[in-house]
Parts: structure tokens; C-alpha cells; sequence
């Protein structure tokens, strides 16, 4: 049975073409295009965590919704050391947040600064590496200023100035102090070059009376998918006025918006593939009817039903394999060297900035498991199209079948 | 017949818009007089902890305002002018003399429960918004401040309660534009100084932060004194610092 499927597919020459052709290419986009998808939210997302948001983030409970001095960590070391004893924390740092007034000679800015150990930043976040001008922070950095360069427009100050900021320190009684603007940084979300600064903590704590508080610690993990099971981990082991909160609920306008996104894509994907279903079941079906007296003639000489649809089945197999056996390997490995050469799409990081994307690299996802799904529904997609026409032809008598005109 | 219940109705309307205008009015008379001096006391209660500030504070009508702060002596010389509902702050530590941009009018001022806009904007419960009784109970009226249309003010609505024998208020609510209750002012302790009648006793407590409340305590209050001009400058502010 097998062979003759073979003489089959060597004979109809156009219906096996078309065939094969139609599953080479959905295969090829399939993968490529859940591949692009994949690879451009996962760069939306290490963009994002690599400015300033941690994998995962500490809080004391009401400070996301509420806010203010009063939900503040207020004994960091103790949280520090759970997190020492937790598998897959790769490092941590504790921010100190704060809203006040920056004001230059020439103008004044609400501004967020944060108290940051400089050094335990670098690998947490883009901050260091994100200088324009200047100098990053230190321990030792004193009453230096690093600030987002739409902000120091705002101020219109340059390196070297004084700053003056007037705030609230943590016991809500009044702080102001001279800063004196070190560096700046650019890390391409508007928002965030806009309104942030950071100064070294071991002097800002000082001044807030800040010494181991913490408006959040943040924190990075060496596998991101491990999220939810160090998150579930963390929220076990921490005192119960804590919460300890992922990207995802952290980042949730982004996560919609890949949500939506992936949604969008799917649909489009969806559309295409009843297209190609049926194309290829259209073709499968004319040649199944110029064939019914071939199909009545076997039948006459002992086929039965059951190896019609054997047939039929083997010809669609052996297609549908030698397509996929082709557009597999090519597509993944397209996929592969995306993944490790991102193609550069000029301004998406203009477009994305809000998301916090930095870059406009949009590296493809390689993925062994998605590249085995897609080619498994390219396989099902294949034999649901061959249903209808095996119907069709087992629906004759063998004689009817070969009086059929 | 109609006509005449219509007419009558629109004029018991009209003439009650009046009377609540008539009573803010004399509320806010009775805060400011033709100008004010006072020493006060300000209590913060918050985490836990209450902390205790003295300031001097010199006004002149709705427009201009001077504040000076005596102690903690940390903050000491902190001085704050209001002009035209713009604020300056100057800060002996730094020595500096900032302007508060209108982003921060929404913000604590000096960690209390009062905005930098309260301190500016006392002035716009007359100006800005549009009065009406709500009921009355004995000498107590309540009146509902809605915002007029083209005000710049913060509050979706205020509630007062109005003592009409002395003209002051025992209590005022806070709405936001959803219709919340953000924060409620509770006024006791009425005083009469000269032909002024005032609450000496202030506390706000904001919704949100039920542990946490501001108190005002007013120990020092002169009326229509001779308050000099050079208060209300913008060099006053490191002048008067010392």
C-alpha cells in the first residue's frame, strides 16, 4: 500500500507539488514567525528587568497600593538573610525610594531619588551602564548625584553643579540637603530619564534616617522561568507584613500587552492556517474525485474501505513528512542563529519605550519544544485535510465508482 | 398660579444660595480678618510617633502669607511665603530660597497632613467654588462646596458644618472627584478674639492613614495688627529665617 501511495504521489504530479509546497511553507512560518513572536517578548522583558525592576521585588504589604513612609522594610538585614538561604537568588539589593524637590540655580523638578548601593547595582540593573556623562556612583561617592538626562534638562544643570533637594526623610520630618550632580544616565524610557535620580546610600540614609530600611529589595534570579517557584519560595520564608511580588504582577501592563500581542499573532496565524487547511483539502479533494474510478476499480479487485483510507493516509504521510523533514531543520536553524544574531529593527525601541525597551535588537526565541508543537500541528492540520476526502471516496459502491464520470 | 409657585420657588433658591454665600463668607472673615498673626503648634502623628513643630505665621488677606518655623531646632528658620497662590521655601541648611513648582502643590507639607495647596489656596472656599445648604439642625448649617466650573482646585467637593452663632466650622469633608471622602478637618475650641470668633483647635485626619493625624493648636492670635509689607516679599524669606 505503501508503494503504490508513492506511484500515486509521483503521478498526480500538481496535487502533490501544491501539497507539498503549501506544508513546506506553513511549516517554515510557523516556526519562525512563534519564534519571532517569542524572542521579541522575551526582549521586551530582559529589557525591561535589565533597566531597573527586579525578576522579583520585596515589599512591605500596602506600599505598592498605598504608599508612603510608613510601609517601608523596616529591618532589610533580617529579609537579607532569607534570601541568602534561597536557591536561585542570584543577588539582591535593597532600594531606598523617595519623591522631593530637585532644584538647580536655574529651576526645580519633582523628582524621584532612590538611596542605592552602587556596587550591588551593577548586573541588577542597566544604571551603570547606561552613563552619558560623568560618573557612576560608588560607596565613597558621597553627595554625588547620578540623574536621568531629561531630568538634568529639566533642571538645566550641568556636571559638577549643586543640586538642592528638599523631601521628606523616613520619620516624615523635613530633609534637605546640596547634592552635587556627578553623572547622568540614558536608558531610553522617557519616564524614567525624566524623574529618577540615585545617590549612594550609605550617605542618603543619613540623611533620611534610612539606615536598614528599604522602600523594596529587588532581586535578580539566574533562571527567570524559575519566577513563580522561588517567588512561592520567598513569600513562605518572609515575615507575613512582607510580600514578595514577580515581574509579572510587577510589570503587568507589559505582560497585557505581550498578552495581547501573542493573542494577535495566533489569530493571524489561525486565519492563515484554515487558508492553507483549505487549499491543501481542495486540492486533496479534486484529485480524490478525477480518481473515483481508479478508487472503484480497486475496490472491485479486494481493496476494502479501510485500505483506501490506508492509501490515501500514506500519501498525505509521505508528503507531509518530506515537508516537514525539509522546512524543520532549516527553520530552526534560521531560528538558532537569530537567537544568537538579533536582526536590528531600527526605532522599535522608540516605540516600546514606555515598556522600558532599550534596544533595538529583536533576537528570534529557539526553542526545541515550541519547534516540536508547530511541526505536531502542521502534521494534524495535514491529516484533518485528508478526512473529508477519504469520505467522499469510500461514500461510492465499488461498481458505482467505476461507472462514476 | 403656576407662574407664582415657579417664581416663588426660584427665589427661595436663589435667596438660599445666598444665605450659604453669606455664611462662607463670614467664616473666612472670621480665619483671616482684615490680616492675622498667630503662633501655632502643629502635632504629627504618624508611625507610631508624634512629633511636635511651632511656627509663626503672618497673613494679609487671602493673597499673602508668611510662615516661620521656631522649633524643632533642626528645622528652625524654615521659611515659607505664600504669593498669589504661588509658594517659595527657603531652607537655612542649604541656603537656598526654592520654589515649590505646582507638581509638589499636592504633596505633605513638612510631613504633616496638610498639602503645600492648603497653605496657598485657603483663600478658595470663597472664590472657587459654589455653595449650598444641605440642612440645618439648630444653630449648625451644612453646606456642600461643589468647584465652579473654570476653578483650579483639587477637591471634587467639600462638606462643612457652620456654627452660626460664631460663625466657624466644627467640621469639614473632603471629597475627592469620585465622590470619597479623602480627609476630614475637625475645628473645637472656639475663641473670640476681638470681633473674631475662631476654632483654636484643628485636626485633619486623612482616610486613607486612620493612624496617622495632624493637629493645630492656635496659642498666640492677633487680629488686624499692623503687619509689615516686608513679610510679604521674597526677601523675607532668608530675613526672616534667622
Amino acid at each position: 500500500m505503501f508503494s503504490l501511495a508513492l506511484k500515486n504521489i509521483l503521478f498526480y504530479k500538481g496535487r502533490s507539488i501544491t501539497t507539498f509546497v503549501l506544508t513546506f511553507v506553513s511549516t517554515l512560518l510557523f516556526i519562525l514567525y512563534v519564534a519571532l513572536m517569542d524572542g521579541s517578548h522575551g526582549s521586551m522583558l530582559q529589557n525591561a528587568l535589565k533597566v531597573y525592576t527586579g525578576s522579583i521585588e520585596i515589599y512591605k504589604k500596602g506600599y505598592r497600593d498605598i504608599g508612603g513612609n510608613e510601609y517601608f522594610i523596616t529591618d532589610v538585614a533580617k529579609v537579607e538573610k532569607v534570601l541568602d538561604k534561597i536557591d536561585g537568588v542570584e543577588k539582591y539589593t535593597s532600594r531606598y525610594e523617595t519623591y522631593g524637590l530637585l532644584s538647580s540655580s536655574e529651576n526645580s523638578a519633582a523628582a524621584m531619588v532612590v538611596g542605592i548601593n552602587p556596587e550591588k547595582e551593577i548586573g541588577m540593573s542597566e544604571l551603570s551602564s547606561t552613563l552619558v556623562e560623568g560618573t557612576y556612583l560608588s560607596r565613597d561617592s558621597g553627595n554625588c548625584l547620578y540623574a536621568g538626562v531629561d531630568l538634568v534638562k529639566k533642571l538645566r544643570a550641568k556636571i559638577g553643579d549643586e543640586v538642592s533637594f528638599v523631601g521628606g526623610a523616613s520619620d516624615n520630618s523635613f530633609a534637605a540637603d546640596l547634592f552635587k550632580l556627578c553623572g547622568t544616565f540614558k536608558t531610553g524610557s522617557f519616564e524614567f530619564d525624566a524623574s529618577a535620580s540615585f545617590i549612594t546610600r550609605s550617605y542618603f540614609d543619613e540623611l533620611m534616617y534610612a539606615q536598614n530600611k528599604a522602600s523594596y529589595i529587588t532581586l535578580k534570579l539566574t533562571d527567570l522561568d524559575e519566577v513563580d517557584t522561588i517567588n512561592k519560595e520567598i513569600e513562605t520564608k518572609i515575615d507575613s507584613s512582607l510580600e514578595s511580588v514577580s515581574w509579572k504582577v510587577l510589570m503587568h501592563a507589559m505582560v497585557e500587552a505581550m498578552q495581547v500581542d501573542s493573542i494577535f499573532g495566533y489569530i493571524s496565524l489561525v486565519l492563515f492556517f484554515v487558508v492553507i487547511f483549505f487549499v491543501i483539502m481542495i486540492f486533496g479533494f479534486i484529485n480524490v474525485s478525477s480518481r473515483v474510478r481508479e478508487f472503484g476499480t480497486l475496490r472491485c479487485i479486494g481493496l476494502s474501505r479501510g485500505k483506501i483510507r490506508l492509501l490515501l493516509f500514506y500519501e498525505i504521510l509521505i508528503l507531509s513528512t518530506a515537508a516537514i523533514i525539509l522546512a524543520t531543520p532549516l527553520g530552526a536553524y534560521i531560528a538558532y542563529y537569530y537567537s544568537i544574531h538579533p536582526f536590528v529593527i531600527e526605532g522599535m525601541s522608540e516605540t516600546y519605550k514606555q515598556y522600558g525597551v532599550v534596544s533595538d535588537q529583536v533576537p528570534l526565541s529557539f526553542d526545541l519544544f515550541t519547534i516540536s508543537w508547530n511541526v505536531i500541528l502542521i502534521y494534524l492540520l495535514n491529516f484533518l485535510s485528508v478526512i473529508y476526502p477519504i469520505m467522499y471516496i469510500n461514500s461510492f459502491r465499488p461498481i458505482e465508482a467505476t461507472h462514476h464520470v | 398660579m403656576k407662574k407664582l409657585l415657579l417664581f416663588i420657588l426660584v427665589l427661595s433658591t436663589l435667596l438660599r444660595a445666598d444665605e450659604a454665600q453669606d455664611i462662607m463668607k463670614k467664616v473666612d472673615n472670621n480665619m483671616r480678618g482684615q490680616n492675622v498673626y498667630m503662633q501655632i503648634t502643629m502635632r504629627i502623628t504618624s508611625m507610631g510617633h508624634t512629633r511636635t513643630m511651632k511656627m509663626k505665621t503672618w497673613a494679609q488677606g487671602t493673597k499673602k502669607s508668611f510662615v516661620k518655623t521656631i522649633y524643632p531646632p533642626k528645622d528652625k528658620g524654615i521659611t515659607f511665603l505664600s504669593l498669589d497662590n504661588q509658594m517659595w521655601q527657603y531652607v537655612p541648611k542649604i541656603e537656598r530660597t526654592i520654589k515649590i513648582p505646582t507638581s509638589m502643590m499636592l504633596q505633605n507639607w513638612m510631613g504633616s497632613d496638610f498639602t503645600n495647596d492648603d497653605m496657598v489656596k485657603q483663600s478658595s472656599i470663597v472664590d472657587d467654588y459654589d455653595p449650598r445648604i444641605l440642612k440645618r439642625e439648630g444653630s449648625v448649617v451644612t453646606i456642600e462646596l461643589t468647584p465652579k466650573e473654570d476653578a483650579a482646585v483639587v477637591w471634587g467637593k467639600i462638606v462643612t458644618n457652620i456654627d452660626t452663632t460664631t460663625y466657624t466650622s466644627n467640621k469639614d469633608l473632603f471629597y475627592d472627584e469620585d465622590g470619597e471622602v479623602v480627609r476630614t478637618f475637625f475645628y473645637s475650641e472656639v475663641k473670640q478674639f476681638g470681633k473674631y470668633y475662631t476654632p483654636t483647635h484643628w485636626k485633619v485626619q486623612p482616610v486613607d492613614k486612620p493612624n496617622n493625624s495632624t493637629e493645630i493648636i492656635l496659642e498666640d492670635v492677633k487680629y488686624d495688627t499692623k503687619i509689615s509689607e516686608q513679610y510679604f516679599r521674597k526677601s523675607a524669606l532668608k530675613r526672616f529665617s534667622r
